[in-house]
């Protein structure tokens, strides 16, 4: 071809950054949440992070509702681990008020906490095998399972996603007589489902050639970045809330702590595969104990009011660690009303753990964060 | 609004372990208890903050590595960060709080010694405006850039609703006129409507000063106060023209009313599209016969107030049993023939056709009868 003398000479040429946007409405962002890349070919030079398009107002609206009407706003806040949410909420409220939950509740309210980890460990499960790109198989063998607790949430609470379940001094309401003999049918069916996907995911070559090594983290940067949850746990740095400060009676049970090595993305995987394991030792050894009784604290009154006071209430979530802090004028509303969403404060991170990687190695380490926009955002 | 109730008092509680730590570790510093169920909390000075700070990351007795939560707290008074610290190594967790008065809305950075700092320092800024001095990066991470207000300080109103949906409120309040009308009760005071219209008074005066606040390019603490002067003008006015309101009538019995306007207007619908199908009329002119009967009723209606409404019929109760009383009839005609039709050895279609039969000789008997 006589295109040669088109080309410019080598001292004409400029060199550029190129931006690309990624997202907002990227199936890869998981929810509305945009990416400024800047990239040098394949490479990403510099990244920011362009969210708020989920913001609702989140911490606005329960300074204007009472103690109870607030509890659905924390459903929809992290919406994957709902029951977690409401869990911090209540205990909030409760150590705030001085109101002690019955034994029974304390129970409900555990087992039904750690089924939502699990469920919301085996989305991310689902979604990261798309993301990395495994077209849709492990969605499958995810949502297979995650539909049988979705469906044993429905049978107790009324809703699939927004439960509204727990309240300060208890839970709505009873569970129903077959609870235990359901609750186990459930953890039977998680227990034959995980091996499938353990299978699929963490043996995979392309899981291995694509996960391993990738966006390490060191232990003092997750530390000094406030990264919480599995990726904290990821480094290999043994810490959970539930064992570290625990909170409602996660001190009676027994179960161990997985941590990674490397802080890369294919420790989150396998540090969220042994979580599942440890929730569903936890949700057996509730059913076990867990005792017959009122399922709500006597002497609650309609309107709650709670004596002058602040709080800053954590939890461990399922994207790690869920914190409330509630300030109380003694009112019945809430005077201010923070959430510490765990992925907020993981995904200030995102930066400093790209930047550097390929443009489908970003995609990977954002879906190894976990977000869940709705808790970003609030 | 929820300005209510003043900030919790400072409940002065003896130093715990944590603030004997911290007096030890930095002589000289001012330190407030305050209890909470949780967590010790202190307040420090502001000029100490980046002080307490460094020597709560730093100092071997302490050893705050990770910062949990930074919360900022309007007091109307005044406004309040709050900064929640735990120490993984001591397993030790702390809160630290600061005060800054309203005309001097400034805190220092803290993001130099926790990188988790940076976006929650972000968020406080454009919620509370408070400006974090020597942070590297203080553009709105939330709202949109140029917000011009701060949605959580305790002066901005939940959400102005007239002031986005001026239209959805406009319709609303049409419609209540129109339905008022249309049940030809008298236009009463209605509450909720003089509520609604005083709210866009208001939300009219509030969007005008802080137009006019922008234009002089006013800070944002000025155009608070033209905001707030120009609210306590619409009361003043609204509480002057107050006694002019009339006392509102005794209620007369709008449900009824509106239940017998409305059985109306369904049976004049279903009466008009009958005939407008009768006649093949297309969708567009049906609706259109339907919309102008409606309209005609609505003037009807306006012109002759209806009386109070007429006593019911006499009560439908012998109606009630005659009805019951065929339907066992029926029942026992249905049961007889099946039985006869299966003794018969008929199919079960043509058991089902003698039991129409049967039921419609028995019909024709009553109406006859």
């Amino acid at each position: 071809m006589a295109t040669d003398f088109l080309r410019p000479a080598e001292h004409e040429l400029e060199t550029v950054d190129i931006n690309i946007n990624v997202g907002p409405q990227h199936p890869a962002t998981h929810g509305v949440f945009r990416m400024v890349l800047t990239v040098d070919g394949e490479l990403v030079t510099d990244l920011d992070p362009v969210i708020g398009y989920m913001h609702r107002g989140n911490e606005k609206l329960p300074e204007n509702c009472d103690y109870r009407q607030v509890i659905g706003y924390h459903d929809r806040t992290d919406y994957l681990g709902q029951f977690n949410t409401e869990h911090c909420y209540v205990e909030a409220v409760e150590r705030l008020g001085g109101l002690t939950a019955p034994e029974r509740a304390e129970y409900i309210r555990v087992i039904l906490a750690e089924l939502n980890r699990i469920a919301s460990h085996l989305m991310f499960m689902g979604a990261f095998g798309t993301d990395i790109g495994l077209s849709g198989t492990s969605f499958m063998y995810a949502f297979r399972d995650r539909e049988t607790i979705q469906d044993f949430f429905e049978e107790i609470t009324g809703e699939r996603m927004m439960y509204n379940y727990f309240r300060p001094g208890g839970v709505a309401w009873d569970v129903p007589d077959d609870f235990k003999e359901r609750c186990r049918q459930v953890v039977a069916a998680i227990k034959r489902g995980l091996d499938d996907l353990d299978g699929l995911l963490t043996k995979n070559e392309v899981v291995l050639a694509r996960c391993r090594g990738l966006g390490p983290v060191s232990r003092e940067d997750a530390i000094n970045w406030g990264i919480t949850g599995p990726m904290l746990r990821a480094t290999g740095f043994q810490h959970d809330i539930r064992k570290a400060e625990p909170y409602s009676i996660y001190d009676r049970f027994d179960f161990d702590v997985p941590v990674g090595s490397h802080g890369d993305v294919y420790d989150r995987l396998t540090v969220r595969f042994e979580e599942i394991r440890q929730s569903v030792r936890i949700v057996e050894q509730a059913l076990e104990q867990m005792p017959e009784g009122p399922f709500m604290a006597e002497g609650m009154k309609r309107i709650l009011r709670v004596p002058p006071g602040e709080i800053y209430m954590r939890v461990e979530g399922p994207r790690g660690e869920y914190g409330i802090y509630l300030v109380s004028t003694g009112t019945d509303r809430p005077y201010r009303h923070k959430v510490r969403g765990a992925s907020f404060c993981n995904l200030s991170a995102l930066r400093a753990m790209s930047v550097g990687h390929y443009v489908a190695d970003v995609i990977t380490i954002l879906g190894s964060i976990d977000i869940v926009l709705c808790e970003v955002d609030r | 609004m929820t300005g209510e109730g003043s900030p919790p008092a400072a409940v002065a509680a003896p130093p715990g372990p944590l603030a004997t730590l911290f007096q030890q570790a930095l002589p000289g510093a001012q330190f407030e208890i305050v209890q909470t169920p949780l967590d010790e909390t202190i307040v420090v000075q502001r000029d100490d903050l980046v002080r307490v700070m460094e020597t709560a990351c730093n100092h071997e007795s302490l050893r705050f590595d990770f910062l949990r939560c930074l919360s900022g707290v309007d007091y109307i008074t005044h406004m309040e960060v709050a900064y929640h610290l735990h120490s993984y190594s001591l397993q030790q967790s702390v809160g630290i709080k600061v005060r800054c008065p309203n005309d001097d809305l400034h805190v220092p950075t803290i993001s130099h010694i926790w990188q988790a700092a940076n976006w929650h320092e972000r968020e406080t800024h454009e919620m509370f405006g408070i400006v974090f001095d020597g942070h590297p990066d203080l553009r709105p991470l939330l709202t949109e850039e140029g917000l011009g207000y701060y949605p959580l300080r305790k002066s901005h109103p939940l959400a102005e609703i007239e002031e986005w949906q001026e239209d959805y409120v406009e319709a609303i309040a049409r419609a209540k006129v129109s339905a008022q009308g249309a049940a030809g009760a008298a236009p009463a005071v209605d509450e909720k409507a003089a509520k609604i219209a005083l709210a866009q008074k208001k939300a009219a005066a509030i969007t005008k000063a802080r137009d006019a606040a922008r234009a002089k390019g006013l800070s944002p603490e000025d155009e608070k106060a033209a905001v707030q002067a120009a609210i306590k003008a619409v009361d003043e006015e609204e509480a002057a023209a107050a006694p002019a309101a009339a006392a509102p009538p005794p209620p007369v019995d709008e449900r009824a009313a509106k239940i017998a306007l409305a059985q109306k207007k369904a049976a004049l619908i279903t009466k008009t599209r009958n005939e407008a199908r009768a006649r093949g009329l297309s969708p567009e002119d049906e609706r259109l016969a339907v919309a102008e009967a409606l309209k005609k009723l609505a003037e009807e209606d306006a012109a002759a107030p209806p009386a109070a409404p007429a006593p019911a019929a006499a009560p439908p109760v012998q109606d009630r049993a005659a009805k019951i009383a065929l339907a066992q009839k029926k029942a026992a005609l249905i049961t007889k023939t099946r039985n006869e039709a299966r003794a018969r050895g008929l199919s079960p279609e043509d058991e089902r056709q003698v039991v129409a039969e049967a039921l419609k000789k028995l019909a024709e008997e009553e109406t006859g009868g």
